[in-house]
């Protein structure tokens, strides 16, 4: 170790190049980095549901569909009329936008005796105006499936506008040129924007706008806490410096891989700015403590005892998030956990390298620092602190224990009152637009969760689309659904407008003449594919509970089983289903994760503090902190979603630290001959002050999440700052109770 | 003088405009004249969609046309569709008839900007009134390729606020098309290919493309014979069911 460590110090300008060659290279990289928060992108390819979603929405284009919502106290207006219809040419005329359905230019299909009357529902160059045109025109909206509910909302004071964009299209640069056009009409209706792509340009948005604000902000908090900690510039830049270049690292390596920053993964530079700094205090508080008055030997001595612990607390948190990769549903979430893992390896290797080379680079001012430290700072945070905690700690060992066994029992309590949430509105603050939109969309257009039924087999059959007609009946008969859209409806208003009553016709001829009238038509594709051997019907679903889910799910499922032929075949998929699975999934993933981190955990550092116990015992404190914030979660009915599920194994990697330094320090102290309350007293007040020093800044650090725009990104920070003062609460009171415990339990044997 | 001077010039530039607006009338009138002229015609119509992948879908059908506006389809191709006819009349009225109906249906279009069936031609396009009748012409460039005019539409509710039509020199028949959307921005364009056929100018290929869609279609009229003294027998309803079928 010795020989390694020096070689740090011999090589300290080359290293400190090579970081800033590297650090330049990956920082280039992040200008390629794209934000990307499509949830059905991140939708695993194991999920059969998931997978059928994906390729439907591919091939029918059905995710690429946004709405334009115009919320009024009457749609049957001339001057509401007029704005929809400028609103619907505005985005016609918009490159990569292939189809815009309004009331002002969707189709009508009339029929009667005069014949066929094909048109538009309104003429949009004349409007209706007066009562008696404007009352027609509500008359007809409501006498057609096709148009209440669907177009107009049934109180007729919503109405959508609904455009879809080509393939090829960038989501995000659309969606934002329909908003900012669309807004600057400057219209006195309200105006909402739903459907995935505004919701995905939307999520995007307010990451950018967390990653800008809140990053700097961190950064502030994090130097502040360091600076009162440390009372040093170096102490507050070396941290922050090594964290930053871990960043750079870590997000330029992802932008080289081709992935992409998810509102998921837009934590990360937060999570290794809290987390990342924690090795490098650990480096220079050890450095600190050395007594000698060469620089270099001091570094030296604080290195040879420092590395293990911090790269044992490094490889444990990275445990704790590569956990993710293997439980969690979302690929999303397996991304953010695989490079956050990378990013505490990188902050690693930098602190235990970069920050010693700096360190002997940088003159003296170090070393008055340093000697200022040994003269000046044991006397602050441990003769107010960290001496009385020992003192209480031996006076009253079993108390203590006590203590943390009630807030346990208590706490386990509150995990059986934990609700899980993955609605997406959820994610947003109750003023958000986008939660607005969100639920008028499912209290007055039947929801924006698509349900598709595909149907394989030839879609001019008259037995396929008679099937289509039957099932959508069905599915109606369903609470949570409100409306059905597909082929067989067109063929239906054909037939039924050319006076042969309303039914899909039982020749096959009269199928495919009639396809004559709508063969091309930009609306068919988003039913049938070109070659017409699949088709789809669409539809919303509205309720959001599991149960309804799960119910719709099987009764779905029974009309396939009760409607099986050899002429075609009948999936169903939707986002309800995947949400299920989805749910379901946060608490596997949560077990699964924490499980295989904890033994990983115990294993890793039993191995190197070889003993199995000392594993054991440094994860007690962070299993502890975990039940204590499943039971505040339960308590406080803070949900598990898609953002809370990546707590507990963050606090398990991050918290794990605090426990490894006190029973580093502890097994030190014990081989240098010295007896256990001298060992137990310096691992508390030499590594403890380094662990409230991190705590505060990780806390703090993650505390300005609370002022994120994401309602998932502010529980996520508040509990695991929660869980931080939890696990560093246990390292300094709880594993030393029961290291003194044991001791004397071996003492007396 | 100079009070002089300014009157002639502003004579001089009333007669230009004038002179220059006859003369975009007048070509816009030798267009419909090659594109209306013949007292009727018929020929074999071939129309290939084309979609973004390159996928080619083809439709077939024999026409007649008597005068502008009565023309009549009768579709051969492809099978499934065989034997569905169309029978345009004056006054924007459409006839459909399809074989598994049995009987002919009238079909309105209320809607001009909708896609002719399927293809990337708006009824606008397909409409049986000549140029003339429906848009303002402007000469708006002089070259040797051609005359650049400019069309305005005279109806307000036409789809397009404008169509720019290049003409050959010295035939005045259309090379090309631009056609720009109400925002001003051009979204397809045609192009022309035009083969004499005895005395009349014929338009034997026409590529309509959807800039934005990145369709197009190929209109391909072949077999054409001019003025063969066609029926008005031929263009009634009653005659759209063919005279073999029960």
């Amino acid at each position: 170790m010795e020989k390694i460590v020096s070689k740090v110090i011999q090589y300290r300008y080359f290293i400190s190049l090579i970081v800033l060659f590297i650090t330049i290279f990956f920082g280039y990289q992040i200008r390629f980095l794209k934000v990307n928060s499509d949830i059905i992108n991140s939708l695993p390819d194991s999920d059969p549901d998931a997978v059928l979603l994906k390729q439907i929405g591919e091939k029918f284009g059905g995710n690429r569909i946004g709405m334009v919502i115009l919320e009024t106290d009457d749609v049957f207006t001339t001057e509401v009329l007029s704005h929809v219809r400028q609103i619907t040419d505005s985005i016609k005329e918009m490159e990569y936008i292939s189809s815009v359905t309004s009331i002002t230019n969707i189709m009508d299909i009339n029929g009667g005796e005069f014949g066929l009357e094909v048109g538009a529902l309104v003429d949009p160059y004349e409007l209706p105006s007066g009562k008696k045109a404007l009352d027609k025109l509500k008359k007809r909206v409501y006498s057609k499936e096709l148009f209440k509910g669907t177009i107009v909302s049934e109180d007729g004071m919503a109405t959508i506008i609904i455009f879809t964009l080509y393939d090829d299209a960038d989501i995000q640069v659309v969606a934002r040129d329909v908003r900012e056009k669309t807004l600057a009409f400057n219209f006195p209706e309200k105006i909402y924007f739903a459907g995935n792509p505004m919701l995905v340009t939307s999520i995007s948005d307010l990451i950018r706008k967390d990653l800008f604000l809140l990053i700097p902000v961190t950064f502030l908090v994090i130097a502040i806490v360091l600076f009162f900690g440390f009372h040093s510039l170096n102490g507050v830049i070396l941290p922050i410096l090594t964290a930053s270049i871990a960043i750079v690292w870590t997000i330029g390596f992802m932008a080289l891989g081709g992935y992409e920053m998810s509102m998921i993964s837009s934590n990360i530079p937060i999570i290794l700015l809290a987390v990342g700094s924690a090795y490098s205090i650990h480096v220079i508080n050890r450095v600190k403590q050395e007594q000698d008055q060469n620089k270099d030997k001091a570094i030296t001595t604080a290195l040879i005892y420092i590395t293990v612990p911090v790269i044992l607390a490094a490889v444990t948190t990275a445990i704790g998030f590569a956990s993710f990769t293997i439980g969690a549903y979302l690929t999303m979430i397996r991304d953010f956990g695989l490079f956050t893992a990378l990013g505490t390896l990188f902050s690693c290797l930098l602190s235990i390298t970069f920050v010693p080379a700096i360190i002997s680079i940088v003159d003296g001012s170090f070393n008055r620092e340093r000697n200022q430290s040994v003269t000046l700072r044991p006397s602050l945070l441990s003769s107010r602190v960290l001496t009385p905690l020992h003192r209480i700690l031996t006076n009253y060992t079993k108390q203590i224990l006590v203590v943390w066994t009630v807030l346990i029992l208590v706490s386990i309590g509150g995990i059986f009152l934990i609700e899980r949430s993955v609605d997406v509105k959820d994610y947003f603050k109750k003023s958000n637009p986008t939660r607005i939109a969100e639920e008028i969309m499912a209290k007055k257009f039947g929801g924006t969760k698509p349900v598709f039924v595909l149907f394989r087999g030839d879609m001019q059959s008259p037995e396929v689309l008679q099937t289509m007609v039957k099932m959508q009946e069905y599915m109606k008969k369903d609470p949570g659904i409100q409306n059905t859209q597909s082929v067989a409806n067109l063929i239906l208003e054909l037939y039924d407008a050319l006076g042969e009553g309303r039914k899909i016709p039982n020749e096959r001829d009269m199928i495919e003449q009639l396809w004559f009238l709508i063969d091309n038509n930009e609306y068919l594709q988003r039913f049938v594919n070109e070659d017409l051997d699949e088709g789809i019907i669409i539809s919303t679903y509205s309720a959001i509970d599991n149960a309804s889910k799960i119910n719709f799910h099987h009764y779905m499922d029974e009309f396939v089983k009760n409607n099986l032929s050899d002429n075609y075949s009948i999936e169903v998929t939707g986002m309800p289903f995947v949400d299920v699975t989805m749910d379901q999934s946060l608490i596997r993933s949560q077990l699964g994760s924490l499980s295989v981190a904890v033994v990983f955990v115990v294993i890793i550092v039993g191995l190197i503090l070889r003993s199995f116990r000392r594993g054991v015992f440094a994860t007690i404190p962070i299993i502890v902190a975990i039940t204590i914030l499943f039971g505040l979660m339960g308590y406080f009915g803070i949900p598990l979603n898609i953002g809370t599920v990546l707590v507990a194994s963050v606090a398990l990697g991050i918290g794990i630290d605090y426990s490894i330094h006190i029973i580093s320090h502890y097994d030190y102290g014990i081989k240098n001959g010295l007896e256990m309350q001298k060992a137990i007293e310096d691992a508390i007040v030499i590594s403890g002050r380094a662990i409230i020093i991190n705590v505060a800044s990780v806390s703090g650090g993650f505390l300005v999440l609370l002022f994120s725009e994401m309602v998932p990104l502010q529980y996520f920070g508040l509990l695991v700052a929660i869980s931080m003062v939890g696990s560093s609460l246990g390292a300094l009171t709880l594993l030393p109770a029961i290291l003194i415990l044991d001791q004397r339990k071996a003492t007396v044997s | 003088m100079y009070k002089t001077a300014y009157l002639f010039l502003l004579l001089f530039s009333i007669v230009l405009v004038k002179v220059s607006a006859q003369d975009a009338n007048t070509l816009l009138s030798d267009m419909d004249q090659i594109m209306f002229g013949p007292e009727d015609r018929e020929g074999t119509i071939k129309i290939t969609l084309v979609n973004k992948s390159g996928k080619e879908k083809v439709r077939e059908a024999t026409m007649l046309q008597k005068g502008t506006d009565k023309k009549l389809f009768r579709y051969t191709l492809p099978e499934s569709q065989a034997g569905i006819a169309t029978l345009s009349l004056p006054g924007d009225i459409m006839w459909l008839y399809m074989p598994a109906l049995g009987k002919p249906k009238k079909i309105s279009i209320l809607a001009k900007s909708q896609a002719f069936t399927g293809t990337d031609f708006s009824y606008e396009d397909m409409a049986t009134t000549t140029y003339s009748s429906r848009y303002v012409p402007k000469l708006l460039s002089t070259s040797d390729e051609g005359f650049e005019l400019q069309l305005t539409p005279i109806n307000e509710k036409s789809h397009y606020s404008k169509i720019v039509v290049l003409l050959e020199k010295e035939y005045h028949y259309p090379i090309r098309m631009d056609y720009y959307n109400r925002g001003g921005k051009k979204f397809k364009e045609a192009t022309y290919t035009y083969r004499k056929t005895g005395k009349y100018w014929n338009a034997a290929k026409v590529i309509m493309s959807d800039l934005k869609k990145k369709h197009k279609t190929i209109i391909q009229l072949t077999n054409v014979k001019f003025d063969q003294g066609l029926s008005d027998d031929l263009f009634k309803v009653e005659n759209l069911k063919p005279a073999n079928s029960n």
